[in-house]
């Protein structure tokens, strides 16, 4: 099954590449442990590529690449024993995707202008602990330009949608994984430009609620801290993440008037 | 120019300064790698200067924009004329403010003839702004400018702001005088008790009394070099000021609308969230727009609006999205600065962009806490722009927030 998800992958990078011959690829993958450029491989070495005759060059490279940096990321996950559990790392690779698209932008910007994009392929749930990093990468994403776009297999990803609709991408929960080489051909192949004139997925409506800090779960009214800007479910005295006392708002109590009388000399 | 410091050592009264013996040839005679190196400290130098450490940041601000459109704006040392270049990057201010302060006011007010007018009251929308810069475009300059009219009637505005906000009032003055009808000190004072920080960028030349009002606020007061150095000051008010102590902390309630989202099998939700209604903000223009399933509830009272942030005109509650606080927390949890290090020879790539490092790039940048190497570039995009170290995000350990 993994293979058949590897193989789309490398199908859909490769079709990337054929698109245009200035079109440019790069693969990151992460998992729980770490984050790790597939493609542009930066291990060094020059490895053989057994390519077959007619076969483009850069295409058994990518395959190439792409194998074997995944083999080496999944035995270092099962070596490793280290009892830090954490969340998948995405936000990490895409960070690292954006410093990435940022240097390629940098060192072209005198030729011509690149039209960057983000795809996420992904099939595990948010993780409310790297909220920061996401926001950050998306605000980052929305400032440069970059369309960030997501499939997602399995399960929903709220903060994944709120990433696209910011970005103005594309957000695809597929239904089934056998079918996922033609999800991404179908609906993320097309670069933004061009998605207004095909017939694509309708947008998924995004909640943007806010999640309170004290109990994590969605709030239609929150009190909000004036410091720190963290979010709060009920009115209390202290704010939990910056310490300060909240002054109460208590309307102001007029003394009342005393009725001057007029002195009459 | 005047310095910044309180010492106040203007430019002609320190001693000569030998910029040339700044540049020296290398062995090979050629000067290409030292201008390079003398680049990539100006670019850390500016980048490091902005770190300011946790502070208290005033996250929720109340600006007043005071223009003056006095005679003087017509004088064409900025080119076409101060008056247009000044409402030029105000656009571009209008918009990075809404950006970086996305729960913030902006008013925009300016000052001739000796009077002072309102030009936009006291909004969170971004749209009207610009429009109404674009339309003062038109505007005569003529008369005297008047500080303290400007300033009295920025100070009107600004009173009945809540107390947990900051107040500021930003004056883009080309005058080198002012006509006032009564006694500035006792603006001064009165600015003074209502917590109002005034800032106040010279066009001209440098003004003692504003010099005065800035210092006594607490705010900054700058004369510009050329139209360059216009955009920085400019776009350095931007950032939220630190707190200087004074300010009350309270919670504000607001309001998240966006809720229930449709379910994608095609059967709608609630009613009232998604039938067509009209929006409060279009109400009492002509072409009042009539809105799908597309806009936003105010959770409070139910009324309906096109886009958000917004403070609902019925109840009075303040509707933002979660993004838009979001956008304010990376100044909660700056990033320490990377230390420089020479090149290490076992890391062969920047971590961050994947790119090679050749000889020439002398320095290297290493973060404290994962620590990952990151060349200058990477270092200065980080810092930035992206708010987050690539390398804390990749580690187990360091990805998790440090609040919860």
């Amino acid at each position: 099954m993994m293979n058949r998800i590897f193989d789309s992958l490398i199908a859909f990078g490769n079709a990337h590449l054929m698109q245009a011959s200035h079109n440019k690829l790069a693969i990151i993958a992460c998992n729980s442990k770490s984050t790790k450029f597939l493609y542009p491989s930066m291990d060094g070495t020059s490895r053989s590529y057994h390519n077959r005759p007619g076969q483009y060059d850069m295409f058994a490279k990518v395959d190439s690449d792409v194998r074997h940096g995944l083999g080496e990321l999944i035995l270092n996950d099962m070596t490793d024993n280290d009892s830090t559990k954490s969340d998948s790392l995405l936000g990490g690779a895409m960070a690292r995707a954006l410093s990435y698209i940022h240097r390629v932008q940098r060192e072209l910007s005198l030729s011509h202008q690149l039209k960057p994009r983000v795809l996420v392929v992904s099939g595990s749930c948010d993780s409310a602990l790297q909220y920061m990093t996401f926001m950050n990468v998306f605000f980052t994403a929305q400032k440069e330009n970059v369309v960030i776009d997501c499939c997602m297999m399995d399960t929903d990803s709220g903060l994944l949608q709120q990433g696209c609709d910011i970005t103005g991408g594309q957000y695809l929960h597929i239904p089934s994984v056998a079918g996922l080489l033609e999800y991404l051909l179908w609906v993320f192949l097309p670069s933004p430009s061009c998605r207004s004139k095909i017939v694509l997925p309708p947008p998924t409506k995004v909640d943007y609620r806010a999640a309170c800090f004290c109990h994590h779960k969605l709030v239609d009214i929150g009190w909000v801290c004036s410091v720190c800007l963290s979010i709060f479910c009920k009115f209390s005295i202290m704010c939990t993440t910056c310490n300060t006392e909240f002054k109460l708002n208590r309307p102001a109590i007029v003394p009342a008037k005393s009725k001057k009388r007029a002195r009459i000399e | 120019m005047a310095d910044e410091d309180e010492t106040k050592e203007y430019r002609w009264e320190s001693g000569y300064e030998k910029t040339w013996e700044a540049i020296k040839e290398d062995d090979d005679g050629l000067l290409e790698s030292n201008v390079a190196d003398l680049v990539a400290r100006a670019k850390r130098k500016r980048a490091a200067l902005k770190d300011t450490g946790a502070i208290q940041l005033g996250m929720m601000r109340h600006l007043f924009v005071v223009v003056d459109a006095s005679a003087c704006m017509f004088l064409q040392d900025l080119k076409p004329t101060r008056f247009l270049c000044v409402l030029k990057l105000l656009e571009v201010f209008v918009h990075e403010f809404f950006d970086l302060n996305p729960i913030s006011q902006l008013g925009i007010l300016t000052t001739k003839m000796k009077r002072s007018e309102q030009i936009t009251v006291l909004a969170g929308n971004q749209k009207k702004h610009i429009e109404a810069l674009q339309q003062l475009k038109d505007l005569s300059c003529e008369g005297e400018p008047s500080l303290q009219n400007s300033l009295e009637r920025a100070m009107n505005g600004l009173k009945n702001m809540p107390a947990y906000s900051s107040r500021e009032i930003l004056v883009l003055f080309g005058s080198l005088t002012t006509c006032d009808p009564g006694d500035i000190q006792k603006t001064i004072k009165s600015l003074k008790d209502n917590n109002i920080r005034v800032s106040i960028i010279g066009l001209a030349a440098e003004v003692r009394i504003c010099q005065e009002i800035a210092k006594k606020t607490g705010g900054t007061y700058n004369v510009l070099i050329d139209d360059h150095h216009l955009k920085e000051l400019i776009l350095n008010q931007v950032q939220p000021p630190a707190v200087a102590g004074s300010m009350e902390a309270s919670l504000v309630k607001m309001g998240f609308p966006g809720g229930s989202p449709i379910v994608n099998d095609g059967t709608s939700d609630s009613s009232a969230d998604h039938a067509p209604a009209y929006c409060l903000c279009h109400i009492e223009s002509e072409t009042s727009s009539l809105m799908g399933p597309n806009g936003y509830n105010c959770p409070q009272c139910g009324s309906r609006y096109c886009e958000l942030p917004v403070e609902c005109k019925q109840c009075g509650l303040t509707l933002v999205s979660a993004p838009h606080l979001a956008r304010s927390y990376h100044h909660l949890f700056p990033i320490k600065p990377f230390i420089e290090r020479a090149q290490v020879r076992e890391t062969t790539h920047c971590f961050a962009c994947a790119k090679l490092f050749v000889e020439a790039e002398t320095n290297v940048y290493e973060c404290e806490n994962c620590n990952q190497i990151v060349c200058l570039d990477c270092d200065l995009f980080i810092r930035e722009t992206l708010h987050t170290c690539p390398g804390c995000a990749s580690d187990p350990v360091t990805a998790q927030m440090k609040t919860n």
